[in-house]
């Protein structure tokens, strides 16, 4: 249901401005728009306002940055000197910013040595052999992995290069590489650089940032260097929690204060404030009319209250949905789409009787039912109230009961397999039945396509547009005779029956042009088309149920039994993610193509009055 | 008819259908994509984009199930 709303306007002295601002803000219940009145200033984004945005962007980064829990609400006040506060988070910001920079240099820095060490351990073990050659030169390189051939081929490359004046030491490495050691003489080093250089091959370089460029001379360095890092990880998260537990509780309060400030600095735009007056408008609930007025006569006689009665203006009044506990839910459905316009309806009720109804007649199997059963309980524990997840889990639930019931009515569990423990079918069997679960799935396509056209005749007298509520009637009509029609035809209504509907029909046609139009034909047939587009329901069922048996019939094609059991199993995993997924999908497919296209009218405002902030769930 | 004159038309009855649901979900489903790289509030209007076409497969369905029906093959 749309909660129905009521205009207000209040004004006073615009020195009492900020007071009443405030004491809307702690109201919580009216949705502020622009006044109808000519605006003697043109209010941009304020100069407060960008400070507020900046603060809170620097509050927000240094709660990040420091790793502090956002908390819940405490008592907010505005701090004493906000230049103060102002300073205090952009000097956390920037701080925090300074250790996380630090942290992240010496993390790069510890994996970037880390990388090396396998290397540098594989050259250590050479080190005794660079000795041996005091007055030449070391060449470290790492040939890849399966290039056991390249090695033999640059000692080949090299001896033919520069002779015996040289000396070539491997080791393999773990990752497959080849570490190598190539040590010369400072004569043949000029060669022996040119060769590498010419045949790709890639020295290692020292890390830099050692102040030494010879590997073997940096390895000391490069070990106390990796020593010494956790030491000062160590050090800037002592610094990062000295911060964090110094300011978490200002930085938290801080926040909240702003959040709110700005929410307020927002709302002052929509109010028209001269030099001596404001005015501010906004809707409300009719529900909470009476507890406004007492309370903005608790603000002085200087603030005057006004009810604005025009219900021209009703057409752009906020939309607030309002249904009972076990509707609620699933307005995270009709959330889904649009809001509906203030004035029309609401589709939430209908939704919660007809999309559950339709994902069980899909579904229909008590063992997949149950399935859902536990997932729902699961969401339901792992979910907080009021948040999406405790509305999926209600909603899942009431799929899941839907889905039982019907499974018992078909007598299905598993498929087929609740056949084998005697389980039968109360209603009808849908293995055989198909053209009984075809005409029942079109018989629930003409009473939602129905109630559709009728919800829109309703929708159309209410906003004054008579002509158009006549035509959905004629349209409902319709629809209603040609079923019965062809019901009488079937012989399923007696035969005699057939000409006066048939008549009636024909009556009624002309009507139904001259009140909507030629463009009503079409939308007819339209309307025909969506009635059978309910036959999704039987061939989802159907299909679903196929599925299921045919994982049964795995158990025994494959010789073991235990080999059929586990590819069943996984068949009817498979068939259950479907039978998840597809049925929610059509069961949506139908609510919002084929039942709400007949009288949903969206382009609702939703309903924000202004309140204190609260963290979005 | 021949049984399986009755076998083949139900199963081009599903498979052109199936084909046409393919080819139409194909151009959907990446313009959908796009549309949600840049508005993700529509991604209900996608899901219900990409299924739109699936209804000619599911008529598709229906008809060849009628059809092995009228033949005695299924049911």
């Amino acid at each position: 249901m749309i909660v129905s709303m009521t205009r207000v306007r209040l004004a006073g002295p615009a020195a009492q401005l900020e007071r009443v601002l405030a004491f809307v803000q702690d109201l919580g219940v009216l949705h502020l728009v622009r006044p109808q009145v000519p605006a003697s200033e043109k209010l941009q984004q304020s100069k407060p306002e960008r400070h507020c945005r900046r603060m809170l962007s620097d509050v927000e980064v240094a709660l990040r940055q420091l790793g502090i829990e956002r908390r819940s609400r405490t008592v907010v006040a505005k701090p004493e000197s906000v230049i103060a506060a102002a300073r205090l988070a952009r000097r956390l910001r920037r701080a925090s910013g300074k250790v996380m920079k630090a942290r992240a240099a010496l993390d790069d820095e510890r994996v970037m040595l880390l990388r090396y060490r396998e290397f540098f351990s594989a050259f250590e073990s050479l080190i005794g052999h660079e000795l041996t050659w005091p007055d030449g030169k070391a060449f470290y390189v790492v040939l890849r992995a399966g290039s056991a051939t390249a090695l033999g081929e640059l000692r080949k490359a090299l001896t033919k290069a520069v002779g015996e004046e040289l000396e070539l030491l491997d080791r393999p490495l773990a990752s497959g590489e080849l570490a190598v050691l190539i040590l010369v003489s400072n004569d043949a080093a000029p060669k022996v650089a040119k060769l590498l250089s010419d045949s790709r091959v890639q020295e290692l370089p020292a890390p830099a940032g050692l102040g030494e460029t010879n590997l073997l001379r940096a390895m000391p360095a490069l070990k106390a260097r990796l020593a010494a890092i956790p030491r000062a990880i160590e050090e800037l998260e002592t610094e990062r929690r000295r911060l964090a537990e110094g300011n978490a509780a200002t930085l938290n309060r801080l926040r909240w204060w702003l959040r709110d400030e700005l929410l307020v600095l927002e709302a002052r735009n929509q109010v028209h404030a001269g030099r001596h007056l404001f005015v501010l408008e906004g809707w409300l609930p009719d529900t909470k009319r009476a507890d406004l007025v007492e309370q903005v006569a608790s603000l002085g006689p200087e603030i005057v209250i006004e009810f604005l009665g025009s219900e021209a203006w009703k057409a752009n009044a906020p939309v607030a949905l309002t249904n009972p506990a076990l509707f609620r839910p699933f307005e995270i459905v009709t959330r889904l789409m649009p809001l509906p316009r203030y004035g029309t309806i609401d589709p939430t009720p209908f939704l919660a009787i007809f999309f559950p109804a339709f994902f069980g007649l899909m579904l229909g199997d008590v063992g997949y039912g149950l399935l859902l059963v536990g997932i729902a309980v699961l969401l339901r524990f792992k979910s907080r109230p009021g948040t999406t997840l405790r509305s999926v889990s209600v909603i899942a639930g009431a799929c899941s009961i839907f889905s039982v019931l019907f499974g018992v009515l078909f007598g299905e569990l598993f498929g087929n397999l609740g056949h084998g423990v005697g389980m039968k079918p109360l209603w009808f069997n849908r293995e055989e039945a198909i053209v009984p679960f075809l005409a029942l799935s079109v018989a629930i396509g003409v009473v939602h396509i129905s109630l559709g056209l009728v919800l829109a005749a309703i929708t159309a007298w209410r906003r004054g547009h008579t002509r158009e509520a006549a035509g959905r009637g004629v349209a409902v009509l319709m629809v209603l005779l040609t079923v019965a029609a062809l019901l009488a035809a079937f012989k399923l209504l007696p035969s005699g029956l057939m000409t006066p509907f048939v008549i009636a029909l024909l009556v009624a046609f002309p009507v139904l042009i001259a009140l909507e139009g030629i463009v009503a034909v079409i939308e007819l047939l339209s309307t025909f088309g969506h009635i059978l587009s309910y036959a999704r329901i039987m061939a989802l069922g159907t299909a679903s149920l196929m599925l299921a048996v045919v994982a049964n019939q795995m158990v025994g094609t494959f010789g073991s039994v235990v080999v059929g059991v586990v590819f069943a199993l996984l068949f009817h995993v498979v068939n259950f993610a479907i039978g998840l997924f597809s049925p929610t999908i059509h069961a949506l497919r139908l609510h919002s193509v084929e039942f709400l296209g007949k009288f949903f009218s969206p382009g609702g405002a939703e309903y924000r009055p202004l309140s204190h902030w609260q963290p979005q769930h | 008819m021949d049984t399986s004159l009755l076998a083949i038309g139900a199963a081009l009855a599903v498979g052109i259908p199936a084909a046409a649901t393919a080819w139409a979900q194909g151009r959907i489903g990446p313009a959908a994509a796009a549309s949600l790289a840049e508005k993700p509030e529509l991604s209900t209007t996608a899901i219900i984009l990409i299924a739109i076409p699936e209804t000619m497969v599911i008529l598709g369905f229906v008809v060849a199930v009628m059809i092995l029906l009228r033949s005695g093959a299924a049911g």
